[in-house]
């Protein structure tokens, strides 16, 4: 009605409607929120060293041992807060998983990794050649010393060696010569390293001695980032598992090596809506119950009655050990749930115009965002890729999708030309396509590319040369 | 927005930095001022002490607590002396001396920087080699401990306030 008023009201014809772009100023918003959180990490960081300061701090680089002792406190404080942000940005915040991803937050979490390890221990040497230096010891019998006359500080050394372990084990080169729960094991410790770490800061040291405020804020801060972790990472997940009470109720095949798992729960209306985001699933049998599965819905949760008790449905396919086991999972098998996590949704959406490009199972989330996202008929394209057609999940339904809906659908199928870097098949890349090809308006449109790492890498190379801009790329890993 | 976050981050960073570098300035000159509190013996040199205290963990400022006891006249009979408590940002300190014969035969530390394990440590190993200097140079006229100055001055502090009451 507001509509037929304006129009009555000015006679131009409607193209500024069309025109106008309804996710700017969702996108503006997103934006900000990603430098808020920018700042206020790095602000973090200056906040430890300014409550170092704000104590007389800087007083102690007057002697050579004074300025030993002053850098690796420093060290130790710039260090801890960035286990602490590491922490965070692996507590799955709601804030920050809505503003990068989840992803994003995982890679910005394994930046931060090794520096935060390289401050603990320069806090670690430098303390003890300052100390050494002011009680004319050398640095290894004053760490020596430590350890046996300051209570608590064998603690300190242990969590130094369990952050040693944990960041060793992570790194690329290693992680990937053990199996997962190898890494997942070791990462747990984590937990036991900062625990350790924490009795000789509050007893050990002079700055955080009672009745300080340097005191108040570093237990604030533990007991904040600790309190985020248990609610995010543990409640909320239990919740979420007892509220829908997820049960398989049917494993189907679906196409090349994939199965469908149907569920059926409580409250599934809940569920609706996520689009590409993803949950994480546990099926709860003796041998799997703790190997979680990041999966995103491949369909719109089916309510069947009016309480929302319904059905909902991943897709999956046979990609390592663990989900293979899934193609013989039982019906009954109750399911533990948590998410949605990551930004391959609507809420990412910058532009008016949408691409969505899938490879293998990384069809899945596609076809649950084309389900969803709103677009006008004729502003969507969807580009499929497999090695042959039974490669293409859910071609069928995501077909119906984008008749129901007006989206372009592209079907790619065949193998790579040997030797050249591109995501298209032999022919297409021989005949010279770019993603624009099948996308006009790339340029001006959001991208959204889920599939296997160095593929996905390949498209989003090609539509960065097209002229898309970083933030209308999304690209969710599906791979870790 | 890259620029802009990088931007507000720097400024942030150092402003916060600014303002804990000011405030930790301002720190360091009223701990001076609030330096020393008065003892069991009314006596003492709170100026002394008070600009020992006050260098938190700065340089070595060896003869702080100097005058040595010097033109005490009479009272050289015997018995336990208290100095003053002097307060440090790691902890009270308090020294009692025993003097029998016109000498100091023993001093003992009622209260040592004790605020954290660390403080606990440098106590433990300055005050037997301040005990050991006190008792041969038989004043307060002696050497702070590397690495433990701020115990150190307010340890020789409270020291002269018992000498002083002992008229040594």
């Amino acid at each position: 009605m507001n509509t037929t008023s304006r129009t009555a009201l000015r006679p131009q014809p409607r193209q500024a409607p069309a025109a106008a772009n309804p996710y700017a100023g969702q996108h503006r918003r997103r934006l900000l929120r990603a430098d808020l959180l920018t700042v206020v990490a790095w602000a973090s960081v200056a906040a430890a060293v300014a409550l170092w300061l704000a104590d007389g701090g800087a007083s102690g680089f007057a002697t050579a041992a004074g300025a030993f002792t002053a850098a690796g406190i420093v060290a130790g404080l710039a260090g801890m807060d960035l286990v602490l942000l590491m922490l965070l940005l692996a507590a799955r915040l709601p804030v920050i998983d809505a503003t990068v991803g989840h992803d994003r937050a995982l890679q910005f979490h394994r930046k931060l990794g090794k520096p935060s390890l390289y401050l603990l221990l320069a806090h670690g040497v430098l303390l003890a050649i300052g100390y050494g230096l002011a009680e004319g010891l050398n640095p290894v019998s004053e760490a020596v010393s430590l350890w046996v006359l300051v209570p608590d500080m064998w603690l300190a050394f242990v969590s130094l060696a369990l952050f040693v372990a944990v960041v060793v084990t992570s790194l690329a080169a290693v992680r990937r010569r053990f199996p997962y729960e190898f890494w997942y094991g070791v990462h747990l410790l984590t937990y036991a390293a900062v625990l350790t770490s924490l009795p000789h800061q509050f007893s050990v040291g002079g700055l955080f001695a009672a009745g300080t405020w340097q005191r108040w804020y570093w237990l604030a801060a533990c007991i904040a980032t600790g309190a985020a972790l248990l609610h995010y990472r543990v409640l909320e997940p239990l919740v979420a598992t007892f509220r829908h009470g997820l049960r398989v109720s049917r494993v189907v095949a679906a196409g090349h090596c994939a199965v469908s798992i149907e569920m059926t729960g409580r409250h599934v209306d809940e569920l609706a809506g996520s689009g590409g985001r993803f949950f994480i699933w546990r099926f709860l049998t003796p041998g799997q119950w703790w190997h979680p599965h990041p999966f995103s819905l491949s369909a719109e949760p089916v309510q069947m009655d009016a309480d929302g008790g319904g059905r909902l449905r991943i897709t999956v396919r046979n990609l390592g050990r663990g989900s293979a086991s899934l193609a013989r999972l039982r019906t009954g098998t109750r399911v533990a749930v948590e998410g949605p996590y990551g930004v391959f949704s609507t809420a990412a959406r910058s532009r008016r115009h949408v691409v969505m490009v899938g490879a293998g199972i990384g069809i899945t989330p596609i076809r649950a965002l084309l389900e969803r996202t709103p677009f006008a008929p004729g502003d969507a394209t969807v580009i499929l890729r497999g090695h042959d057609s039974s490669g293409l999940y859910l071609a069928d339904e995501i077909l119906d999708l984008c008749q129901r809906r007006g989206a372009a659908l592209f079907h790619l199928t065949g193998r790579r030309p040997p030797g050249v870097d591109t995501w298209q098949p032999e022919a297409e890349a021989r005949a010279g396509y770019r993603l624009a090809s099948y996308a006009p308006r790339l340029a001006d449109a959001d991208v959204y590319v889920c599939g296997p790492a160095g593929w996905a890498r390949n498209v989003l190379d090609d539509a960065r040369r097209a002229g898309v801009r970083e933030e209308q790329l999304h690209y969710e890993r599906f791979d870790w | 927005m890259r620029i802009r976050a990088a931007v507000s981050a720097t400024l942030a960073s150092a402003g916060i930095l600014l303002a804990g570098w000011q405030s930790g300035a301002h720190v360091a000159g009223t701990a001076s001022a609030a330096g020393s509190t008065a003892g069991t013996t009314g006596i003492a040199g709170g100026s002394v002490s008070s600009g020992s205290a006050g260098s938190a963990g700065s340089a070595g400022s060896a003869g702080s607590a100097g005058s040595a006891g010097a033109a005490g006249s009479a009272a050289k009979a015997g018995g336990t002396f208290v100095g003053d408590v002097v307060q440090t940002r790691f902890g009270p300190v308090q020294v009692q001396i025993t003097v029998s014969g016109g000498t100091i035969s023993d001093v003992t530390a009622l209260q040592l920087t004790d605020d954290g394990g660390r403080s606990v440590q440098i106590s433990n190993y300055a005050a037997p080699l301040l005990r050991a200097e006190v008792l041969q140079a038989q004043s307060a006229n002696v050497q702070t401990i590397g690495g433990a100055t701020v115990t150190s001055d307010a340890y020789l502090t409270s020291l002269q306030a018992a000498l002083d009451a002992a008229h040594l």
